[in-house]
Order: structure tokens, then C-alpha cells, then sequence
């Protein structure tokens, strides 16, 4: 089923045989591992000698320092790592080895920390999570009748897609003061934005990570330094029915360069 | 093999550090902000630095106000992305208009050396055709001055970044750099591989602003990837590591974290004439202070530069300092920079080289043909891990599991990039918004609109870049709509009724007023406009200096060329290199 058919006022039942990724051979859900991604054995942090000492800093307090919850209220808090956990689902993560996503926006909203700009239709960014909140809260009600932590994973990943495709069927009064689209390009690019901040998310990747003084040295044919590992795929499928796992454009993106958090690459 | 053979690289020592190898300790001379300076320059970015170290070494007092730090490279700067975000102006602006433009870390600096401390150095000149726009093609504007007046500028610039890049650059007007090229990484490979099967010309390793050879106290590239995060390294060039050594050794001031919230005017009488006395600021601890200068030079780049003119109003002034014209704040720019993104069965693993290598210029011209003025380059980019999972959210659509899929595939995508002429229009501005920041200086409100031409030209160069992408190799190729660099808004010209600045960056309006940044450019073309801004910088102060024979406050001067003043350069710089310049 696809978002979009969904009708406000509907009720979605959707199974929920596993919130895993699937092993496509056996049709089971792949068991949690350390490390997922295609490059098994490969440890950024086992570099860290070799990085100058405030990228180490920098990079291990991101590691072992979480900071406090400050900004949301513990309602707030617990819906919103539950919204991180579908935006950037770690279930194929064991317990050990998840990135904690909640307490870094947390800490950037206490701060008050901005990255240089505010759309002229958007509200702060305090205000945006806020109102955000409260309208997945009002979607997961006017779909199913609960609230959003009572809901499956794939329960959840709908009224979700309701954001990403610019079609949430309530929480009207807020859109009013705050575009679809600024506000689920102003969350989805802080939570990947943490997620990929983290080494063990460089070691699911294959991203080399700090470089200096050390340097590359095999810039071409993808070829890896001594230090990184060949990539090994294999082969998985998102959860039955997952609408995560569709790639599609979000309504009113086209017409709108410039997301919330772009970096710039020239 | 964990740890390297003489043990974990230690803390920093003790000395302020400008890359891994300068270092500037005891070196800075402080004028105290009792007396009146010569010049006091406001923004010590890619012109400020340039323009601090000219007039410094000529003998000048000269005082510059950074709002940022001056960074210790080693302290301060990081190898990794969410750990750079200090290096962006984040303070708020607030953008709009149909197609609002994103700042902060895409296009803004703060700290000393300002956006050439996060440029990724691609440093191409402007063609011949930049400085006619409106001549040749009815749209767009002119420059008051022609390549020609920039040319030795840039071969000048060129020796003192200095540049890497190919033997013959064919485009515009052909000339070759003064260091050998980069070699290729990932992307450099897909836009060769590209542009050959196409036919297109290209040309490989710059020119970019980043050593290929050790250079003085500067190192070579050891290709780590991290350009836009500050390079550590020194091998990339901003002006903190080019010419701010060389300016406090010979007796310039920086007072950094000091944010100017007004430049000060003496008006003569009730007429709306006058000459500056000075600006003031709020000093790193934040309290109010007065720096008196005979000249005042704002660097403050394309929003802070109108923005610190617009709050300078006063009566006489109403409209703000120098806008006699009302055109300060209006024909902002900004240059079309659309990612184009390909998944290679290959791995590519873009995280390394410098994101800028290789380029092509081919349809910078118009072409009628095409159906639009003006034209575009072709550049690589090497998004790190997060500036990619971000372009995904776009160029995908991607979240969820299709985030997680899509990103354990990084090191199969490349990337390559549009960098395409907008032009300048009236109504890209930015105006003073209610809102204000944290010492009560309202902040900028932008308003960005693409018109006709621009997107035809977005369009076309789009699908050029993607098809490019295709020929590569590529079997998916998908692409994410931004925009690269931010110019005018307080643009040159003859004419006093149309612009702020003359040729030399003099404001019209109040004699010993200059502005000196990417905002008095007129037109942009598509070159990444950091060369031409240290070009326009260095013959500022050439005129500066020639001029001050009049006396530096005086409203009498010439239009006269000022003479090249080549024994200014830092030392080591000009005449080094081939071919050889002299």
C-alpha cells in the first residue's frame, strides 16, 4: 500500500512480521550485527593514532560524550527518537553498536545553534521541531487512532511518508505556518547529518575518515589504503513492506533549490 | 600496524599555528584604538587579507576587524565535516523569494582568511566576455573596467596563491599555470572519461589554489579530501596562510572577533556629502568601541558588506551609506550549482582528492543556439559522507531503509557539478529585516528569484552535466538543484546613478569610503569568482597606495591606472613558478 492511497480517516493494518532487514535467500530477517555495510573488519576508530589530537577530540567525544536531553520534554523526546528511528532505522544494528541521533538535535536546539538562515516562511528552528512534533502526532491519530509510539514500525513509516510525499492528512493548522517540505527537508538533513557524523556509520560506508597528517595515497580506481578494506556485498531487503525502502521526489522540492543544513561542496 | 613509528600524534604546542609548518607567535604589532589608523579595513577574508598585507607592507597603519577568530590551525580546525561548522557565517539571516538561496556553510565565511578558509580553490579566471555582458549580449550589465586591467592582476595572484593546474588553459584567454597539475582522483577520472567520449575539452589537475609542490613554509597536498573543512595541511591557499603572515610581520593589526555594527561619518554641513571618521564595533568581549581611520575599507563579502552600509544610515544618508544610487543591496548573485550524482558499478571512493581537480569551460560562452545569454562550467565536487546523505534526501528523495541502502553504497557514486551564470537582477536583494542579532544589528533579509534565462540555462546545463555523467559510466545518474558562491549587491560602474563603487572599488558617494569583496562584481560569468576577488583586491590597494599622494580623507584623487606594485608581493611568490613572470 501506498501512502498516497491512504484517506484520511482511514485506518491502515499493516503486518508487522519484523522491523529487520530481510536475507533474501531465506526470506528471514538478517540477524543485528556490529557493523552492517560491505566492509567487514574495517575500524576507523583503529586509526585514531594517527589523526592530529583535536580531530581525536572531536571525533571520540562524539563517540562517548551524549550530551543531556535540555530542549524537549520527555514526551517530546521519546516521540522523537522514535521518529529518528524510522528516518534512519538502526534495527539491523545491535544494541551496542546504534548512534544516538535525539540528544545531538537536542543539544544543537538548547543551544540554539543555528546554520546561518531562516526560510521567511518557516518558524525558528525551535518552534519548527515543536509544531513538527505535534503534527505527526495529529497524522498518527487521524490515521490509526493512537498515538505515534503506539503504533508498528511500518505504522509509523506511513505516517511518515505522508510528510515526505507533502500530503499529511491533518495537522492542517500548523502546514499554515510552516511549509511540508522546509520541515521534513529541515529534519531528515539533521538526522543524517548525525547518523554520518559517527565513525561506526564511516565504517558501514567505507568512509576513511580523519586524514591528516597521514594523507591518501591511492586516489584512483577506488583502490584502498593499506588501512581500509575491500568491500564484500551482500545482499538484503528492507522490511515486508517498507515504504522507506522506495526512493521518490518530495512534493515541492523541484521548484525550491536550497535545503535546510546544505553544505557546500564548490 | 595501529600507531604510527614515534607514537599518536601529541597535542598541539605551544605556537600559533598557520598550517603544519608557519607559525605567526609575538608577530602582531597593536595600535590600541585611541589614535587614528591610515586604513581600518572591515573583514579580513579573501580582499581584506589581500588588501591588510599590501597596505601594510607599503607602510601603512592598517587595522583589520574580523568577526570570526583568527584560527590556530592546529587548535582549531578538524579532518572531519560536523566538526567544521564553526568555520560558516551561522548567524541568522532569513531567506525567501521564489527560489530562496541557502548561506551559511554553502557561501559564507567567518574567522580571518573568511570564505577562502572553505572555498574548495578552484580558482579559473573571468573570460574577456565577463567584463561586456551587457554590450554583447543586452542583458546583464558592464564593467567599468576590461580584462585587460585585471589580466596582471591575475597572473600576479596566480604566482602568490599559488596555482596548480595545466600547462594550457584553453578557455577565455588562454594562459597556463605557474605549478604542475593534481594528480586525478574518483571524480577528476568521471569528468575526463565523460568529456572525452562527448568531445568535449577538459583539462585535468586545476586550476585550483592548492600546492602540488611545497612552497615556503607551506606543504603540498596529501590529498585527504577536507578542503572545504579548513585545510589543516596549508597546502590549500586562503589568505590566513598567504598573505596574513606576510601583513603582520610588517605591522598590521587584526583585532578578530570584533563585529563593526556602524561606519561613522562627519557630513559637511547639511549637504549630503561627507567624508568617514572611522567605524564602530563590539570588541571580542563584547563591548562597544571606536577605531578612527583616514580610510575605511569594507570586506564584509556580498550580505555583510551592503548590510554594515544599509545600518550606517544617517542623516544625509538616509537610504544607507553610498546608495545615492539605491542600488546598494539590489543584483545580488549567486551561480547555479547543481550536483550531478552517478552510481558506478566501480568503486570510486570520491572522500579523496581535492574535491576541485578537473574542469571544463566549454559552454561559457553564449551561444545562440542554446537559446540563452551567458553559459556554464563543468567542475568536479567530492561530497564527504554527510554533505552526500543530505544531497540523497533530494536527489532521491532517500530516508529510511532507502537512505541506509543508497549510503552503503558512497564509495560506488561520484560526483560532478554545474557551476552557471545567473544574472544579475534588481530584484535579487537583500533589505534590513526586523529581526536583530545578538548586539542589536538588524539582520539581512534575502530574496532570490531565478528569471527566464536562468532557467533555461539551469535546464540545459543540467542535462548537459548529466549527460556527461551518462558517458562516464554512470548507471544512475541523478542530480540535486543548489546554488555555489554569492556576489554584487553593491556592484561597480561608471556610472553613479547605477552602482555603488567605481572601478577601484571607491564608493561614489563619500571619497575616502571603499568597498573591496565579490560584491562590487557586476557580473559573475561561471568562474568561482575567489581569483578574481584577491585580483580586484590587490588593485585596489595599488590604487590606494598611488593615491595617497592626495592625502588619504581628501576628496581629490585621479582615475589614473595606479603602477603594478610587484614588489609587494609576499615573499617568494612573484617571478617564481613557469612560465616565468617577472
Amino acid at each position: 500500500m501506498k501512502a498516497k492511497d491512504v484517506k484520511p480517516g482511514k485506518v491502515i493494518r499493516v503486518l508487522d512480521a519484523s522491523t529487520r532487514p530481510i536475507d533474501p535467500a531465506t526470506g528471514k530477517p538478517l540477524e543485528p550485527r556490529a557493523q552492517p555495510g560491505y566492509y567487514p573488519g574495517y575500524d576507523v576508530l583503529s586509526q585514531q593514532a594517527f589523526w592530529d589530537a583535536a580531530t581525536r577530540k572531536v571525533v571520540l567525544d562524539r563517540v562517548r560524550k551524549i550530551p543531556p536531553i535540555r530542549f524537549f520534554t520527555p514526551d517530546e523526546t521519546d516521540l522523537f527518537r522514535a521518529v529518528c528511528d524510522r528516518i534512519i532505522p538502526q534495527n539491523d544494528r545491535d544494541s551496542d553498536h546504534q548512534i544516538v541521533i535525539v540528544n545531538f538535535i537536542d543539544e544543537r536546539l538548547h543551544e540554539n545553534r543555528l546554520d546561518g538562515y531562516r526560510f521567511e516562511n518557516m518558524p525558528p528552528d525551535q518552534k519548527a521541531y515543536q509544531l513538527g512534533l505535534r503534527a505527526i502526532t495529529e497524522i498518527a491519530q487521524h490515521l490509526y487512532a493512537k498515538s505515534f509510539l503506539g503504533l508498528t514500525t511500518l505504522e509509523q513509516e506511513f505516517v511518515l511518508k505522508t510528510v515526505h510525499d507533502g500530503n499529511p492528512p491533518a495537522g492542517h493548522d500548523i502546514w499554515k505556518r510552516m511549509p511540508v517540505h522546509r520541515f521534513w527537508h529541515l529534519l531528515v538533513q539533521d538526522i543524517v547529518g548525525i547518523y554520518y557524523a559517527h565513525p561506526y556509520a564511516w565504517n558501514e560506508i567505507g568512509f576513511g575518515g580523519p586524514a591528516y597528517p597521514r594523507g591518501y595515497m591511492r586516489l584512483e580506481n577506488g583502490d584502498p589504503e593499506p588501512w581500509e578494506v575491500e568491500e564484500k556485498r551482500y545482499e538484503w531487503e528492507a522490511p515486508l513492506g517498507s515504504p522507506s525502502a522506495d526512493y521518490g521526489a518530495i512534493a515541492g522540492m523541484s521548484e525550491h533549490p536550497g535545503a535546510p543544513g546544505q553544505r557546500g561542496t564548490h | 600496524m595501529k600507531t604510527p613509528l614515534f607514537g599518536a600524534f601529541g597535542a598541539p604546542g605551544p605556537k600559533h599555528m598557520l598550517g603544519a609548518m608557519q607559525s605567526i607567535d609575538g608577530r602582531m604589532r597593536k595600535y590600541g584604538n585611541q589614535g587614528e589608523v591610515d586604513f581600518c579595513i572591515v573583514g579580513v577574508g579573501s580582499a581584506g587579507g589581500v588588501l591588510l598585507q599590501r597596505l601594510a607592507r607599503a607602510g601603512f597603519s592598517v587595522v583589520g576587524l574580523e568577526a570570526g577568530p583568527l584560527w590556530d590551525t592546529e587548535r582549531d580546525w578538524v579532518s572531519d565535516e560536523a566538526g567544521s561548522h564553526k568555520l560558516y557565517w551561522n548567524d541568522l539571516r532569513i531567506t525567501g523569494g521564489e527560489h530562496p538561496l541557502t548561506l551559511g556553510a554553502n557561501n559564507s565565511g567567518k574567522g580571518v582568511g573568511g570564505g577562502s578558509v572553505h572555498w574548495a580553490a578552484f580558482v579559473p579566471r573571468l573570460h574577456p566576455s565577463d567584463f561586456r555582458v551587457y554590450s554583447e549580449d543586452g542583458v546583464g550589465a558592464d564593467w567599468p573596467i576590461c580584462y585587460e586591467d585585471l589580466k596582471p592582476y591575475y597572473e600576479l595572484l596566480e604566482r602568490e596563491i599559488p596555482v596548480s593546474g595545466p600547462a594550457y588553459f584553453p578557455w577565455g584567454d588562454p594562459h597556463g599555470y605557474p605549478y604542475g597539475p593534481h594528480p586525478m582522483g574518483g571524480c577528476g577520472d568521471i569528468l575526463i572519461n565523460g568529456c572525452t567520449k562527448l568531445g568535449i575539452r577538459v583539462c585535468i589537475g586545476g586550476p585550483v589554489a592548492i600546492l602540488a609542490g611545497s612552497h615556503g613554509k607551506r606543504p603540498h597536498c596529501i590529498y585527504r579530501g577536507y578542503c572545504i573543512q579548513g585545510c589543516k595541511v596549508g597546502a590549500k591557499q586562503s589568505t590566513l596562510i598567504s598573505h596574513v603572515p606576510n601583513a603582520l610581520e610588517h605591522g598590521a593589526e587584526i583585532r578578530d572577533s570584533c563585529m563593526v555594527s556602524r561606519i561613522n561619518l562627519a557630513r559637511n554641513g547639511s549637504s549630503k556629502s561627507g567624508t568617514v571618521t572611522g567605524v564602530t564595533y563590539f570588541d571580542s568581549q563584547g563591548h562597544e568601541a571606536e577605531q578612527k581611520a583616514k580610510a575605511v575599507i569594507v570586506c564584509g563579502y556580498a550580505i555583510e558588506t551592503p548590510r554594515l552600509l544599509l545600518n550606517s544610515a544617517c542623516p544625509g544618508f538616509e537610504n544607507g551609506l553610498a546608495n545615492s544610487s539605491g542600488t546598494l543591496g539590489k543584483y545580488l548573485m549567486a551561480q547555479a550549482g547543481n550536483v550531478v550524482l552517478g552510481r558506478f558499478p566501480e568503486l570510486i571512493r570520491m572522500y579523496k582528492a581535492p574535491p576541485a581537480h578537473a574542469m571544463t569551460e566549454e559552454f561559457y560562452e553564449t551561444d545562440t543556439k542554446r537559446g540563452f545569454a551567458r553559459g556554464f562550467g563543468i567542475q568536479t565536487v567530492g561530497p564527504l559522507p554527510i554533505a552526500f546523505a543530505r544531497q540523497m534526501t533530494i536527489a532521491k528523495g532517500a530516508w529510511g531503509w532507502g537512505m541506509r541502502r543508497v549510503m552503503m553504497d558512497y564509495n560506488h557514486w561520484g560526483a560532478i557539478a554545474l557551476l552557471g551564470e545567473i544574472l544579475p537582477w534588481p530584484d535579487n536583494r537583500l533589505e534590513l529585516a526586523a529581526e536583530k542579532d545578538k548586539y542589536g544589528i538588524p539582520v539581512t533579509k534575502v530574496t532570490f528569484n531565478l528569471h527566464d534565462n536562468d532557467k533555461k540555462m539551469i535546464e540545459y546545463g543540467k542535462n548537459k552535466v548529466m549527460e556527461v555523467m551518462s558517458a562516464a559510466g554512470a548507471e544512475e545518474v541523478v542530480q540535486e538543484q543548489r546554488y555555489a558562491h554569492l556576489v554584487g549587491a553593491a556592484r561597480m560602474g561608471s556610472d553613479p546613478r547605477t552602482s555603488v563603487v567605481d572601478g577601484f572599488g571607491r564608493t561614489h558617494d563619500i571619497p575616502n569610503l571603499f568597498v573591496c569583496d565579490g560584491s562590487v562584481m557586476p557580473t559573475q560569468g561561471s568562474a568561482n569568482p575567489g581569483l578574481t576577488i584577491q585580483a580586484l583586491a590587490a588593485r585596489t590597494a595599488d590604487y590606494l597606495i598611488a593615491q595617497s599622494q592626495f592625502g588619504l580623507k581628501k576628496g581629490a584623487h585621479s582615475s589614473e591606472t595606479p603602477r603594478i606594485r610587484y614588489d609587494l608581493s609576499p615573499p617568494d611568490t612573484w617571478g617564481k613558478g613557469v612560465p616565468h613572470l617577472k
